[in-house]
């Protein structure tokens, strides 16, 4: 059996039903965007999760006089703490505009500084629980600092929410990747179906199990390529329409989980997973002998 | 070239569609296979390209036994044999060369051996200038003598045809005929099975008789209609 048979009758079965392999296509597409949405806003999740790998423990706000590493640097011979950075008055008012860009036009007026500069102490990971209401209460007593706020436990809540996030999106994208896959084994069966008694004239005429089915498999598989293809672009557009909408109106939660499309790795495995699918999905149709 | 000893074939415990039958066509007969509807023509046929396997006894066609062909050997099998069906079994996206020169591509003949054998077998049936039109652009009979073309591509040394003349008119019909007479001289054993008694009694062949599954042998002389001459059952083989 030459490779240029199977490419031909793949070809030949696409041709002959192009409609229902345009559904075929679009159903596949349907059945990997929802998983894919489901990757793209827990990749995002992951990102922030890495971003908050090192999260605030104690906010020290300092006078606007103080001198910040005089301060910091107090603060950093404690064994509890892992690292202080400073944040200027102009590095907090950047902060401000980038979270809140409409808001920006109402301060750009004033004269003085809007915010005062600040410490943020991230926490040693041997640091035991309740060191950032201990560490803001001496904090509170050192010249030049005008207040102390433990953010320990919102930190951990935050880390713990977007922990179950990502599990519960990992969990249902498995379900749903389960179910596009056999979503795409019904459409390849539809398409399939088509093709029964033409496939029984085959078996009568002589061909073998492996002749009748490489074209189908090769068919299905190119179809859920195709499906995972329109599926990426999908989703792709999503990404896009999304970010251009939340740049004109900043959501300040949806914001956060929207910065960046997929990796080009993790976006080729929509692709694949239509053309993995596919396959599947042909093997499971014909069957032994169908 | 084709033996059958005992065979039955049973679907179910009380559908019996075959009765015992035994039976041997030698090479380069013209054999015709007929009884009512029901009669287990269709079966015997089946039988004979390993569309079903025997019951019981054993069916040998050019020396191999059939009936314990692994399904892995059934399709090679099948390439030797010729198959005419009565609703021709063309596949309607593939052109009458495609049809006729399938089983050659899937083994991967070069194309210009599979134009030449398929241009060659459907100027044998009047249909080489059709070889790029589909099925259904051509008419019944059409249709029938690309599906003969397609079944002796291969050169078979076995025909089978099951009701080839069923869905056309008798001047087609006729030329049917003519067809497999042509093949048969040729070397091909053929075995057709038709309830059609006005075309055997024309043909003046062999007859096969079945009825409720048993076989019976009978001879008809050609061009008398009414002298019909029974043979007793003899078992045979």
């Amino acid at each position: 059996m030459k490779p240029r048979y199977v490419v031909g009758e793949a070809l030949s079965i696409a041709r002959s039903g192009r409609r229902q392999t345009a559904m075929a296509v679009l159903l596949i597409a349907l059945a990997l965007y929802v998983p894919g949405l489901l990757v793209l806003i827990s990749r995002n999740l992951a990102r922030l999760a890495a971003s908050e790998a090192e999260p605030v423990g104690v906010v020290v706000t300092l006078a606007p006089t103080a001198d910040p590493h005089a301060v910091a640097d107090r603060l950093a011979t404690d064994r509890r703490i892992a690292k202080v950075r400073i944040v200027s008055s102009a590095a907090a008012l950047e902060r401000f505009r980038s979270a809140y860009p409409d808001l920006a036009a109402a301060i750009s007026g004033l004269e003085e500084a809007p915010f005062p500069p600040s410490l943020e102490v991230m926490l040693a990971a041997s640091a035991p629980v309740g060191s950032g209401r201990a560490i803001a209460g001496a904090a509170r007593a050192l010249p030049g600092v005008d207040s102390a706020e433990s953010e320990e436990d919102f930190g951990r809540r935050f880390h713990d929410a977007v922990k179950l996030l990502r599990g519960a999106g990992i969990f249902l994208g498995a379900v749903l990747s389960i179910a596009a896959v056999l979503s795409v084994a019904s459409a390849v069966r539809l398409a399939l179906d088509l093709h029964r008694e033409e496939i029984e004239i085959m078996r009568l005429m002589g061909a073998t199990e492996a002749a009748i089915r490489a074209p189908f498999w090769l068919y299905a598989s190119a179809e859920g390529l195709a499906g995972g293809g329109v599926a990426l672009f999908l989703l792709y557009a999503t990404y896009r329409t999304a970010a251009a909408w939340l740049a004109r109106d900043p959501h300040p939660v949806i914001a956060v989980l929207w910065v960046r499309f997929l990796d080009l790795p993790t976006a080729l495995l929509v692709p694949l997973a239509g053309l993995v699918a596919g396959f599947v999905g042909s093997v499971l149709s014909l069957g032994r002998r169908d | 070239m084709i033996q059958l000893f005992r065979v039955s074939k049973d679907y179910g415990r009380f559908r019996h569609a075959l009765a015992d039958v035994s039976c041997t066509i030698d090479r380069g007969e013209f054999v015709f296979l007929t009884g009512p509807s029901g009669a287990g023509k269709s079966t015997f046929l089946k039988l004979l390209f390993r569309e079903e396997s025997p019951s019981t006894g054993q069916i040998v066609v050019n020396g191999r036994n059939i009936g314990v062909l692994p399904p892995s050997q059934i399709p090679y099998f099948r390439r030797t044999v010729g198959v005419v069906f009565q609703d021709f079994k063309l596949i309607g996206r593939k052109t009458v060369f495609e049809n006729v020169a399938f089983v050659q591509n899937v083994l991967g003949l070069p194309r210009a051996e599979q134009k030449r054998r398929a241009y060659h077998v459907l100027k044998r049936v009047g249909l080489h200038h059709q070889m790029n039109a589909l099925p259904e652009e051509l008419s019944g009979g059409e249709q029938q003598r690309v599906a003969i073309a397609r079944a002796i591509v291969n050169e078979p040394t076995l025909l089978l045809a099951d009701e080839p003349t069923g869905n056309l008119d008798p001047a087609l019909s006729e030329e049917i005929m003519r067809l497999f007479a042509e093949i048969n001289i040729r070397g091909t054993t053929v075995l057709v099975a038709t309830h059609d008694i006005e075309l055997i009694r024309r043909m003046g062949k062999r007859v096969l008789t079945l009825d409720r599954g048993h076989l019976r042998e009978r001879e008809m002389a050609r061009e008398a209609p009414g002298l019909v001459r029974e043979v007793p059952f003899l078992p045979l083989g």
